[in-house]
């Protein structure tokens, strides 16, 4: 890139596209944010203005918004600017590169679609099946269409970076990957492994089920098949902000990364480790053995290492900026950075919530501890740490950076951006030590009405009442936080006749790539044994499963929502312990 | 980009290399993590035991 020039300048063309991308994740992020709103003020009884039966509609488009066309939307965007700006060169065919954002959008629109008419009955269609579809809840078809369009799309987006990969290979023969762009790769490589298994989970059994090809399916295998995905999908919400925190952060903070090599071996470790630990979400499920799910406990504490790898390389490049910035003394350097800089400090934010997520994730992770949390609000606390703020904030205070180099404007309403973020995290903080809390009693998550008549939570300190406000006002914090936030977006893109104050250039490691072994660039030998791992770990569960209740299950039909439904099959079971207790 | 007051990180005071850097900073923080990882754990272990009888053991 031109020194001096903004990436807008350099590749106008990949600029519109980028932004393009953008728009779509802000659009989203617009849209999910409001839904969580109405959740946090129903679930809380402070205004309800919807029926509950609505509510998992609401649910579901919360979580599909954000988590799969929020995050991801973003992460193709930062993906391509991060692969053009390091290898310093467009795509090799720019109308492919429209055409997996085209499939992306036209995949997004249809799932869309499917939920929002949930909430009309004029329209004979709905998706009430949460983020996490587990059979036998059952969509309409054309939702999980728009998932398998929408996925095929990224498919095609990594191919296109592997492509701009190999001609840049080409032209420099030799040379270690880039680190951003090598970022990208590991990224893909994962998500290729990974998301095979929604693929199968959707296209042979989920698909045909709801179109009525198939007149049953085996509820334990879809939901393995899709958490075989579903905990490298928040790798591929979180990675993108790694991306952002290992490249962007430390020019940010005025230094440099601290370590090339490390942040290599970070990705890679996420390439080999991320996808053989699903079943540490099914600690509960009956139907899998004890010991696979031992085997995937300890593959995830495995998974600790690279996380804190990065607190430590990111914290070190940091500091790094501090001390050229004058900093000193074991904690007061911490002075010395640029907290009045919104992209620095939302960043700085994230890292930091994120590092306390950590152990709740450690707790999560734990197959004995996890028994104390599981499925309770503890769970959607967590979730909140890590993906709505860990990468969500960070998404937000980067795009205070990027979206300038995106448009040459400059960024509209910088101290209003600082309160944004901060706001965020004020937000974040209350409405999360609500969850937890409330979690630890034992409330439960993706309820309505968690209050019941008859029955008082204990809650050691402070009152039901007092967690309910703290989750209420946390959550309208957040609202008004993002909408902050997209109202600087919107303005900042028809700030036109402006520059950035900072220039696109971003500075190279202290210890670079030449600090490290060719291996770590070998990415056959790193899919090679995530293949092997992903082997060990899932084949024996998996045949297992299929054996006790067949591929297509033992005629399990699907569960339209309904809450008469529900209630009967509650009020049954209960005349049942009735008559046992009598 | 030519014209503009730039934000240079206009705070920068000195250039510090690599093999000039020691992260001591960095050591405490993580050490102070660390400590409060342990707290947490151990408030953990009170919410999941205390108040809690061991299981019995049932004899036949």
């Amino acid at each position: 890139m031109a020194n001096g020039d903004t990436f807008a300048d350099a590749y106008p063309t990949q600029a519109r596209h980028i932004r393009a991308a953008f728009w779509a994740s802000f659009l989203s992020l617009g849209v999910g944010a409001f839904f969580g709103l109405i959740q946090a003020l129903h679930r809380t009884d402070i205004l309800r203005v919807i029926e509950s039966q609505t509510y998992y509609t609401v649910l579901t488009a919360h979580g599909v918004f954000l988590v799969i066309s929020f995050t991801i939307f973003f992460l193709v965007g930062v993906f391509q600017w991060a692969v053009t700006d390091s290898l310093e060169r467009p795509p090799v065919d720019m109308r492919f590169t429209w055409g997996w954002y085209g499939l992306m959008s036209l995949g997004a629109s249809l799932t869309a679609f499917a939920i929002l008419a949930g909430f009309t009955d004029s329209i004979d269609v709905s998706a009430d099946v949460l983020f996490t579809f587990y059979a036998p809840l059952q969509a309409h078809p054309l939702f999980y269409v728009g998932l398998v369009v929408f996925v095929v799309g990224t498919w095609l987006a990594g191919a296109d970076w592997f492509r701009s990969w190999l001609a840049w290979k080409g032209d420099n023969p030799g040379e270690r990957i880039p680190l951003p762009t090598f970022m990208v790769l590991t990224t893909m490589i994962m998500w290729y492994i990974s998301s095979i298994g929604v693929a199968v989970a959707i296209l042979a059994f989920i698909l045909p089920w709801s179109l009525e090809l198939t007149g049953s399916l085996n509820p334990t295998l879809t939901r393995t098949l899709f958490w075989y995905f579903g905990h490298p999908v928040v790798y591929f919400w979180l990675l993108p902000a790694y991306l952002l925190w290992y490249i962007l952060l430390p020019k940010l903070a005025g230094g440099r990364l601290f370590s090339d090599p490390l942040a290599r071996v970070v990705f890679i470790l996420f390439v080999l480790l991320s996808t053989p630990v699903g079943i540490h979400h099914q600690y509960l499920d009956p139907g899998i053995s004890e010991g696979f799910k031992f085997i995937a406990m300890t593959n995830t504490m495995f998974l600790l290492l690279p996380s804190l790898l990065t607190a430590f390389t990111i914290i070190a490049s940091m500091e790094h900026g501090a001390r050229q910035r004058g900093g000193e003394g074991y904690f007061n350097w911490l002075t010395a950075l640029p907290w009045r800089d919104p992209a620095f400090t939302g960043m700085a934010l994230a890292g930091m919530i994120f590092a306390f997520g950590g152990f709740t994730g450690i707790v999560n992770a734990g197959m004995n501890i996890n028994y104390l949390v599981h499925n309770t609000l503890w769970v959607p606390g967590h979730i909140h740490t890590q993906v709505g703020t860990a990468a969500a904030l960070t998404f937000m205070a980067g795009a205070y950076w990027l979206v300038p180099q995106l448009t040459g404007n400059r960024l509209v309403g910088r101290s209003v951006a600082l309160v944004q973020v901060v706001l965020w995290f004020v937000g974040i903080v209350f409405m999360t030590n609500s969850m937890y809390r409330g979690g630890l009693v034992g409330m439960p998550r993706r309820t309505a009405e968690p209050q019941y008549e008859g029955f008082e939570y204990e809650v050691a300190a402070g009152s039901v009442g007092e967690l309910n406000a703290q989750l209420a006002v946390g959550g309208t914090l957040l609202f008004v936080s993002a909408m902050l936030f997209l109202a600087l977006m919107v303005l900042t893109a028809f700030n036109g006749g402006t520059e950035p104050i900072d220039d696109g250039s971003i500075p190279p490691a202290l210890s670079g790539p030449e600090d490290s072994p060719a291996v770590l660039d070998n990415l056959k030998l790193w899919v090679a044994i995530a293949a092997v791992l992903v082997v060990i770990a899932y084949s024996f569960p998996l045949a297992s499963i299929v054996s006790r209740g067949g591929l297509f299950g033992p005629d399990i039909g699907p569960i339209p929502v309904a809450i008469d439904a529900a209630s009967t099959v509650a009020r049954t079971a209960l005349e049942a312990v009735a008559a046992v207790v009598r | 980009m030519s014209n503009v007051a730039r934000q240079d990180d206009p705070a920068s005071v000195e250039r510090i290399e690599h093999d000039e850097f020691d992260p001591v900073g960095t050591l405490a923080l993580i050490a102070f993590y660390f400590a409060v990882l342990v707290l947490l754990w151990l408030f953990t272990y009170f919410v999941e035991f205390l108040g809690n009888v061991p299981t019995p053991v049932v004899v036949a």
